[in-house]
């Protein structure tokens, strides 16, 4: 049996020219996270529906483990370490989640912040209804959901207090 | 006078944000398999058959992909690594425990369990070496469910021919002939189904064997670093001192991480020693499915006797729990069952037995409860049945049945979990349901109804109450120190897995010694900065390690002070210390850095700093003794254990106001309130945030989870798509109230507050769709079609 | 450890074994063999390219005869040390005529160590079977034939024999996953009757 074929993945990841040489069958979540070693992101069930491993495709929340990273070579990838300030402090969302106590083991919440910051770019002044909608595609074992939608909502605060972020 | 002073702000009782977000949310977390980048990788072939023996092992199409490392079976566990994983909690009742081994041997007995280890470069070539590997079997018909384990046709275990791993009869009073003597009788049959913790992470293990110092090192995502560091270095024979063992961060555990030793923890340390090379194994979610835990399934019958009043004169409980096929963590889902089933009542006898079963399934250890959402969930209902039966308001039959605050300490005559008597130390039931109906609008509850039926809609409220033994020992222990810096380190051998531990044991801290919590650092879950402890479970952690690390404070603070008493020529009594500075009260320019005080404690000579420096300015000891007197140890630092009498009692009551959708059977909540008695809280913050993910815990196996295994021992739903963990849309806003009784049974008045959210939830649901259905709900979880189903029978029927 | 099989190659008991006498024989034939040399009356030592999966290496091995109870059976002692591990293998191996030519049986009771040894019992046996596969269809297809490997002979001043690959022309296949032991044993099976000669 030969070694697999070697396949030279080259994406933009948080704004940074980042490559590796991986066989076609790497899931993007495992080449973000070994390759790349940003092991921000994280898998939890490997079939798309817990969420954890929700990063922004060219600004569009994806689920990493459905995605080969050969597919995607050549684009941009915002991934959670990215949503940091260029001076180390907590991008917005980060914050929010930080003051409403949107998180316990804070495993799920990688993806949770990718998905918010994709929403609220979209919806700034969203309802509590809307906030609930638009994480009710991501799972939590340990919160409730309760601080979580706190927090979208706490964002959306900030921002229109004219907090900014570098993102 | 005390002049314009700024005092540290109190951090006991204040919702202090967490101290773990920063690094978490920016994704800078390190979970298990966020280590060991280089280490080999582990992959399992696991047992499709939930009872089997393995006839023929055939690697031969696996060994040519490049990659590979090696491929283990049975044969090749040496020592003790090839007995038999420990029985961790024996107990008399325990009449055939069983464990199975790490590796298959000739018999597998639930689908899931391993059979093969592969090791390869990494992950990926692992799984394809194990999808080579061809195993035949002998296929054997498996057990499944709690009636076929009692008809005992064909048995779990050849050596158990009638699936009874224990059995346990105990009595208080003679229940059976009160009941035969009540002016009421009332028989219930009650059923809860299997569930499972969950946890977004999976079980992980990465090893380093040190073949110059002959040391391992090994991490795991566990409840319990110190358990896993014993068992593993009992298993590979090395001494205890050889061996280190450490929690990363953990992505959840809610129970399923206690247990230990996972045959992955004894097998990865064993292939890194053997390989002489780093490797590490985490799980897939299929994998943590069919190979990991589930808990809850159990059958109750129950009689009780009764008077007109709704006093419980007897009350007879007989309960059947599947047990899994091994036994590794002895019977405490049913012992726990048992006890706390009696929640906030004093029945006047009481009788329970109970029979664990094997079964061809995966394992039964504790999920968030342990046994105590069955019990509740028995004693609930058949309040409820009594109420029904009388005409009676339901917290009114609760009320009449309650415990009264003056008869605490009330010892119920059973012997808990941990060994001993069952006594509820303190609580305030009535005042905790006088709460909770003004919350939710018990009393006007009608009218509500009314205004909703109007509109052609049904609704329904439901109330369950429970009480929960916490803080349950032997110990655990605290480590404070004060470094030169000023820095204060923290530690305590018990683990995190979202807790907020390293806060609010700083918070802890912070407050005792008059520091800025920002100044103080907390290690958990880590034998090489604390090496005795019990674990994380329980709803301990808190009133074990915090009253733990209060004390080993208190010994630093009482230290401080002495010498700075000394340096200052004064009284330690007229010394306080504010934000890190020890000052004379009322005199504040006498003072002395807390940092400085450290650099005093350890008489080195040398001033390798500046604060080392400052130290040189005091003269202090007494040259008539030695530098280091007799009875003291070097270092500003203090180390102390607590070790409970018994566990302390605390309570809750939940009640949830639900609508059913007619043409679906689906089941909305409208509202859901909590109640909760942890006695003194440290962080409210924290205690909500474990309050809210309890309750979506609690809905969830109300409403939505079950596992779902076929009469060939198959497990249907074992993947998110399947198992309906709920999102956000599913899970309502809980409103807390809070009420406090302190507990009196340790220095700082606290008790458990982890597991309670969950603990009423099928009790308080099933309580509400029968009010709002009018038939009874003895069976959960229910599903819309199940509800729709028993509607349609029900109607059939009447 | 114990590995036990057996072989059916489809020529004389005669013929299979002049062709095993042949050095120049047992070079192309052998798995992963790049040297061999005569060191004393009734020893060999030859140098191998052997692994499994990722644990490549390359092995020099001793060989030693003994127990001959020439034609039918005989003992092989052998032992091979490399990077990857050591080997010590005893092998008993019988011939015998049959109906397609010849029955070879073999039984190895051997001893691995080191990093090797650490793969499992399932894949060194695994291993071991298909190298000695390998190694008997080679000898059946040589004896069909096939002539696909020069080899150099050369006679050394004491009048031994030493042998080395003149090039590789014959990549060791990937099925070369191959275990020590098991070829140097197989491999001494045969240089013991080139001292019976």
């Amino acid at each position: 049996m030969n070694p697999e074929e070697l396949f030279l993945v080259e994406l933009t990841v948080n704004g940074t020219p980042l490559s590796a040489r991986v066989p076609s069958r790497r899931i993007l979540s495992d080449f973000l996270r070994h390759d790349l070693r940003l092991t921000g992101t994280h898998v939890g069930c490997e079939h798309g529906v817990c969420g954890a491993c929700t990063i922004l495709l060219e600004g569009k929340p994806v689920r990493g483990c459905l995605i080969f990273a050969v597919s995607v070579t050549g684009s941009a990838v915002t991934t959670v370490e990215g949503l940091v300030n260029n001076d180390g402090s907590l991008g917005i969302v980060q914050r929010a989640f930080h003051e409403s106590h949107g998180l316990q083991c804070g495993f799920c919440t990688p993806g949770f912040i990718t998905t918010i910051h994709a929403f609220l770019k979209e919806n700034p002044h969203p309802t509590e209804e809307e906030a609930r909608e638009a994480i009710a595609g991501n799972l939590c074992r340990c919160t409730g959901y309760q601080n979580i939608i706190k927090s979208v909502m706490r964002a959306a605060e900030l921002i229109d207090s004219g907090v900014r972020d570098d993102h | 006078m005390i002049l314009g002073c700024a005092m540290t702000t109190k951090s006991f009782g204040e919702p202090i944000l967490r101290k773990e977000d920063p690094r978490l949310v920016s994704g800078q977390g390190r979970y298990l398999d966020d280590l060991g980048h280089d280490a080999l990788a582990a992959a399992f072939l696991r047992s499709p058959h939930a009872s089997a023996r393995i006839l023929d092992i055939d690697v031969a199409d696996a060994l040519d992909v490049p990659g590979l490392i090696g491929i283990y079976t049975y044969e090749d566990l040496e020592g003790r690594v090839a007995e038999p994983l420990p029985l961790l909690i024996p107990h008399p009742a325990l009449l055939n425990g069983r464990t199975g081994y790490p590796l298959a041997n000739e018999y597998v007995r639930h689908v899931g369990e391993a059979i093969v280890m592969v090791i390869a470069e990494d992950r990926y070539v692992a799984e394809d070496v194990v999808d080579l590997i061809k195993v035949s079997y002998e296929i054997l018909k498996p057990v499944v469910g709690i009636e076929n384990a009692k008809a005992a046709h064909n048995a779990v275990h050849s050596s158990v021919p009638n699936n009874v791993s224990a059995h346990s009869v105990k009595e208080v009073g003679d229940a059976r002939a009160m009941i035969k003597s009540a002016p009421h009788k009332l028989s219930l049959d009650l059923f809860i189904e299997r569930s499972a913790c969950s946890p977004l992470e999976g079980k992980g293990v990465y090893a380093i064997w040190e073949e110059d110092s002959q040391e391992l090192r090994l991490w795991s995502s566990t409840q319990t670093s110190t358990g896993v560091r014993a068992a593993v270095a009992a298993k590979l024979d090395l001494p205890l001192q050889k061996v280190e063992c450490i929690a990363p961060d953990v992505g959840g555990g809610f129970g399923v991480k206690i247990m230990h030793p996972w045959p992955e923890e004894v097998l990865i340390p064993w292939a890194a020693r053997k390989l002489n090379r780093p490797v590490k194994w985490s799980e897939d979610r299929r994998e943590h499915f069919i190979s990991s835990a589930h808990e809850r399934a159990q059958e109750h019958h129950i009689e009780v006797g009764f008077d007109e009043e709704g006093r419980i004169l007897g009350l007879d409980v007989t309960f059947f729990h599947d047990n899994g096929a091994y036994t590794p963590y002895g019977i405490i889902i049913p012992l726990i069952t048992s006890t706390q089933l009696l929640g906030p009542y004093k029945p006047a006898s009481y009788r329970v037995e109970f029979t664990s079963l094997f079964t061809n399934t995966v394992l039964v250890i504790p999920y968030r409860g342990a046994g105590r959402p069955q019990g509740v969930f028995a004693m609930e209902r058949t309040v409820d049945a009594i109420a029904k039966y009388l005409k009676l308001d339901r917290t009114v039959v609760r009320e009449r049945n309650f415990i009264q605050p003056h008869e605490m300490p009330y010892d119920l005559g059973l012997i808990f979990q941990d060994g001993r008597p069952l006594e509820y130390d303190s609580g305030d039931f009535p005042a905790s349901m006088a709460m909770l109906k003004k919350m939710v609008g018990w009393d006007d509850f009608e009218t509500m109804r009314g205004e909703y039926a109007a509109q052609g809609r049904k609704i329904g409220i439901g109330v369950a109450c429970y009480v929960e033994g916490t803080g349950v020992g032997p110990y655990e222990g605290g480590f404070v120190q004060v470094e030169t810096s000023g820095r204060i380190n923290v530690a305590t051998g018990l683990t995190s897995q979202g807790q907020g531990h390293q806060t609010v044991f700083a918070q802890i801290v912070a407050d005792e010694l008059g520091v800025p919590i920002d100044d103080v650092f907390v290690t958990t879950g880590d034998t090489r900065r604390f090496p005795y402890a019990v674990g994380t479970f329980a709803s301990r952690a808190a009133v074990m390690s915090g009253n733990a690390i209060a004390l080993a404070a208190r010994q630093v603070r009482d230290k401080a002070l002495r010498l700075a008493g000394e340096a200052l020529e004064c009284d330690p009594q007229d010394l306080e210390i504010v934000d890190g500075i020890i000052r004379v009260k009322g005199d504040h320019a006498k003072s002395i850095a807390l940092k400085t005080v450290a650099v005093l404690s350890n008489p080195l000579r040398y001033a390798f700093d500046e604060s080392a420096k400052a130290a040189t300015q005091f003269a202090v000891g007494d040259t008539s003794k030695p530098p280091v007197p007799e009875d003291q140890e070097p270092g500003l630092e203090g180390k102390d254990y607590y070790s409970p009498m018994a566990s302390t009692f605390a309570n809750g009551m939940h009640a949830v106001i639900i609508e059913i959708l007619p043409e679906t059977a689906e089941v909305k909540i409208l509202r859901y309130v909590v109640v909760h008695d942890c006695g003194r809280v440290i962080n409210p913050m924290i205690v909500e945030g474990q309050i809210h993910g309890g309750v979506a815990q609690g809905v969830a196996g109300a409403l939505f989870e079950r596992m779902a295994y076929d009469e060939s021992g198959q497990l249907q739903n074992a993947s998110f798509m399947d198992f309906l963990m709920p999102y956000a849309t599913e899970i309502p806003t809980v409103e807390a109230g809070h009420l406090e009784t302190p507990s009196p049974l340790n220095p700082l008045g606290i008790k458990g507050a982890g597991e309670a959210g969950v603990i009423p939830g099928s009790a308080v649901f099933a309580s509400a769709i029968e009010d709002a259905e009018g038939f009874e709900i003895r069976r959960m979880p229910i599903s819309p079609s199940e509800l729709w189903e028993l509607r349609r029978t029900m109607k059939e029927n009447a | 450890m114990k590995i036990i099989g057996s072989y059916s190659l489809d020529h004389s008991p005669a013929a299979v074994f002049a062709a095993l006498n042949d050095p120049a024989v047992l070079l192309q034939t052998i798995p992963g063999c790049q040297a061999l040399e005569q060191t004393g009356s009734t020893s060999y030592a030859m140098t191998i390219t052997a692994g499994v999966a990722s644990i490549k290496g390359t092995y020099n091995g001793l060989v030693e005869l003994a127990d001959q109870n020439a034609p039918h059976a005989f003992t092989l002692k052998a032992s091979g040390s490399g990077g990857p591990g050591t080997v010590q293998a005893d092998v008993r191996v019988n011939l015998a005529e049959s109906a397609e030519g010849c029955a070879l049986t073999y039984e190895a009771d051997a001893v691995v160590g080191g990093v090797i040894g650490g793969v499992g019992q399932r894949v060194l046996s695994g291993v071991s079977k298909k190298t000695a596969n390998e190694f008997f269809a080679a000898v059946n297809r040589y004896l069909g034939g096939d002539r696909s490997i020069a080899a150099v002979v050369q006679q050394s001043e004491a009048g031994s024999v030493s042998i080395r690959k003149e090039s590789a022309t014959r990549q060791a296949s990937s099925t070369s996953s191959l275990l020590v032991g098991a070829v140097i044993a197989l491999a001494g099976v045969l240089l013991g009757w080139l001292i019976t000669q």
